[in-house]
């Protein structure tokens, strides 16, 4: 038996230490979420979806506000509004955190879901995501997102390919650096995503009160460790049309949502005048212009 | 709870360790752990449905009980009648109620009658279907005589329950395993290396072939309409090896685990997809559900004495019944069918048992008459597997005209959900080759890594190991769930 339990527990160590060693190679570019679950607890937050997640960069808003933040913000699939999202961001957040900042994006997709069932939390999509199966949102390495989210070669990469096209910047946000092509080739990919949005989003979804409410939770949590702000980033003008379809009133609908928060931006009037690298997300050059933007504003309300 | 998780990571240890060290001097005491430990096991999904195991458990205990009290055959006859009537009831509630509901409302439609009947919110229980026939098994063998009543409680209710196998089998026989619970068990050397070696190439079939193809299959599957018949073929190839590596890489893992804990289970695949025809096929796969239903189905019919027809009969029963405990979908019996069809002409000709050894035994390759066996037997198996998947008889039939008038000789491609872009997934399928590469060298072996390198330095072995297990790292698939836990 000592035999056994010795040989077996030296092969279990050798294969976790090679394994910890390539943990400990992974990098933003090997995968876009890995980073954001091994960076510590924050005492200010970005949130939302990838719109968020691009868009806003947290040292150019730190340098209009002086407020450190870390952006948390992950996909419309990851992270919409909702159980999942909720409890992973107050495990997130510093509890020793006081007058901290909280930026926290919405738009109509993220207080939506399946139409078919929109207020039954156990049919959303987030659930079997690593927002849901990651238990502990500051430990490196995260075992936890390792073992459960461990999607094909993705610990391979570090040493296969170095792509440096779409990375996570320590500060949490997802750069993307795509050569865009041409005025063409972009107004191609985003009549693309148009596409995408009226056949297979648009038919699909409609508002969920569920996630509305946890969309007021999360802002009435985040207050108790300082100030939150609304904010909705510009998008395209022609994805912008078919979120009015899907949600004509949402300024309506987000009432209470902004009167509990200690303030709102809506950015949406800045539509036409920015670059988008697809329709639904702003390009490096306009993500440092939407960024200034947001940090003038809070600091000008602050 | 799985076994490609982290609870179980860290269940198995532990439960190992309490075993060894702990239990080990006492039968009780082993068994009692082993109860317990399962009862965690299941109770990890959902331990609303640790009552029914609770109920199986002490309705064939009792029933094995009263069987050995009594001799009068009318009795006995009532007594085995309630456990069949609780036992596939569960099942038939549980499994295919609303699969019922759903054929009666199709039925009348058919003649122009509309009738709502609505369908129930049943949850299926996990594992329903093996333990079920588990507990069948010992009361039929009770009723039989071929195996004597237990009163040992504590025996039964772990060999009901013995969670390597509770979910999803080896379907094991009372006659088989429940004596082993008799036994005192000591800790073996070579057997528990033997089962660590076997849980590493479950793990191996699971999480790297089974979860990387799953992911390309359902693409495939689940936009069949979109692409072309060259990727349709892939696509089924994909789920071929999914479900393959799904399944007996569950049972390596049972065996694996069971071997731990001094315990021998039945082999449950003797590398299926190197068969030379189908009734070979059908001896290597699932081969605890396959003797089961011959033993208690096929031969109680009358088996294949009873000339031409009967054995027809018998044959499309038993092929009809093993495509519905599947699940309660009409593909399944449309696959079961699909098989029948398959074996008939072998049985027909009394063929059916002409590859009974072990394929190019002894030699590196096959015979050319051996290499086309096995190739046309794959490609059967492989369209069959379409009616598995898909997810109504519409579905496999679109598919397969798909395959046939839609570009089968272009190259194919998988549409990347993420970025939009047409891909092909080499490492996939080169890890596919590899895949079959180990299983054809350890074909002669009860699975394929079992004696590789056993004979070189242990460097060599223990370096095969390792690399095992770094490929499980490196490229494991997005864990899916086990497809038999839905049967």
């Amino acid at each position: 038996m000592k035999r056994f339990l010795f040989q077996t527990l030296i092969f279990i160590l050798v294969v976790l230490a090679s394994f910890a060693f390539i943990a400990s190679r992974i990098d933003g570019c090997a995968d876009p979420h890995y980073l954001k679950f091994t960076s510590p607890k924050q005492k200010g937050l970005i949130l939302g979806t990838s719109r968020a997640a691009q868009g806003l960069i947290p040292s150019i808003i730190k340098e209009k506000t002086g407020h450190h933040l870390y952006n948390y913000a992950f996909t419309v699939v990851h992270s919409p509004f909702g159980p999942v999202y909720y409890n992973s961001t107050v495990k997130k957040v510093d509890p020793t955190t006081k007058n901290g900042l909280f930026i926290v994006t919405i738009d109509p997709w993220s207080i939506s879901a399946d139409r078919k069932n929109p207020e039954d939390a156990n049919n959303f999509r987030e659930k079997n995501l690593c927002l849901a199966n990651t238990p502990e949102v500051a430990m490196n390495p995260n075992f936890y997102y390792l073992f459960n989210n461990n999607s094909f070669g993705k610990y391979a990469k570090p040493f296969l390919v170095k792509d440096n096209s779409v990375c996570l910047d320590p500060d949490g946000r997802l750069e993307v650096s795509l050569d865009l092509g041409d005025s063409a080739a972009i107004a191609s990919r985003v009549k693309q995503k148009e596409v995408h949005y009226r056949a297979n989003m648009l038919p699909t979804n409609s508002f969920s009160n569920l996630r509305y409410e946890y969309l007021l939770k999360t802002i009435v949590h985040l207050k108790k460790y300082g100030k939150v702000y609304l904010v909705r980033i510009p998008i395209h003008p022609l994805i912008m049309q078919i979120e009015q379809e899907l949600m004509p009133d949402f300024n309506l609908r987000i009432r209470k949502a902004v009167e509990t928060a200690d303030g709102y931006l809506d950015l949406t009037s800045l539509n036409e005048v920015l670059s988008y690298t697809d329709g639904n997300h702003l390009d490096n050059i306009s993500s440092k212009k939407v960024s200034e933007k947001v940090g003038e504003w809070i600091s000008s309300i602050q | 709870m799985i076994f490609n998780s982290l609870d179980f990571a860290i269940f198995l240890p532990i439960v190992f360790l309490l075993y060894w060290f702990v239990t080990n001097k006492n039968l009780w005491m082993q068994n009692f752990l082993i109860v317990i430990s399962s009862y965690i096991f299941y109770g990890w999904w959902d331990w609303r449905f640790l009552s029914l195991m609770l109920f199986s458990t002490v309705l064939d205990y009792a029933c094995g009980v009263a069987l050995g009290r009594n001799e009068d055959k009318r009795t006995r006859n009532l007594i085995l009648g309630i456990s069949l009537f609780c036992n596939l009831g569960l099942l038939m509630f549980f499994k295919y109620f609303n699969f019922f509901l759903d054929s009666f409302e199709g039925a009348f439609s058919l003649f122009g009658q509309e009738i709502e009947l609505g369908t129930l919110n049943i949850i299926l229980p996990v594992g329903i279907s093996f333990y079920t026939f588990q507990t069948l098994s010992y009361t039929i063998d009770v009723y039989r005589r071929d195996l004597k009543p237990t009163s040992d409680f504590m025996a039964f209710t772990a060999y009901v329950t013995f969670f390597p196998q509770l979910v999803a089998g080896p379907i094991e026989r009372a006659t088989h395993l429940l004596p082993q619970f008799y036994k005192h068990r000591v800790f073996d050397y070579n057997k528990s290396v033997d089962g660590l070696r076997q849980i590493l190439w479950g793990l191996f079939k699971k999480v790297v072939i089974a979860d990387n193809c799953a992911e390309f299959a359902n693409i495939i599957f689940n936009n069949s309409g979109d692409y072309s018949g060259s990727t349709l073929v892939l696509g089924a190839i994909f789920f071929t090896f999914q479900i393959y590596g799904d399944f007996s890489g569950y049972s390596d893992i049972a065996i694996g685990t069971s071997r731990l804990f001094g315990f021998d289970l039945m082999q449950n695949f003797a590398f299926p997809y190197f068969s030379r025809d189908i009734a070979e096929f059908w001896r290597r796969w699932h081969i605890s559900l396959s003797t089961w239903f011959r033993d208690y189905l096929y031969i109680p019919l009358g088996g294949s004495k009873g000339g031409t027809w009967m054995k027809v009969r018998n044959t499309f029963i038993i092929f009809l019944v093993s495509g519905f405990w599947h699940g309660a979908n009409w593909t399944f019996i449309a696959w079961g069918a699909l098989n029948a069809i398959y074996f008939l002409p072998l049985l027909l000709a009394n063929k059916n048992r002409q590859n009974l050894g072990i394929v190019a035994q002894g030699r590196i390759l096959p015979s050319f008459r051996e290499f086309f066996g096995i190739l046309t037997t794959f490609m059967l198996t492989v369209l069959a597997w379409i009616f598995f998947r898909a997810d109504s008889i519409g579905h496999a039939f679109n598919y397969i005209g798909a395959i046939f008038t839609n570009q089968l000789f272009s190259a194919p491609y998988i549409v990347e959900a993420e970025s939009g872009l047409h891909i092909l997934p080499k490492m996939v399928i080169l890890l596919i080759i590899l895949f079959v590469f180990i299983e054809w060298t350890g074909r002669e072996g009860r699975y394929a890594i079992e004696k590789t390198f056993i004979n070189q330095p242990k460097f060599f072995r223990w370096g095969f190991y390792y690399f095992i297990s770094m490929i499980i790292f490196l490229y494991g698939g997005k864990s899916q769930d086990f497809i038999y836990f839905q049967f």
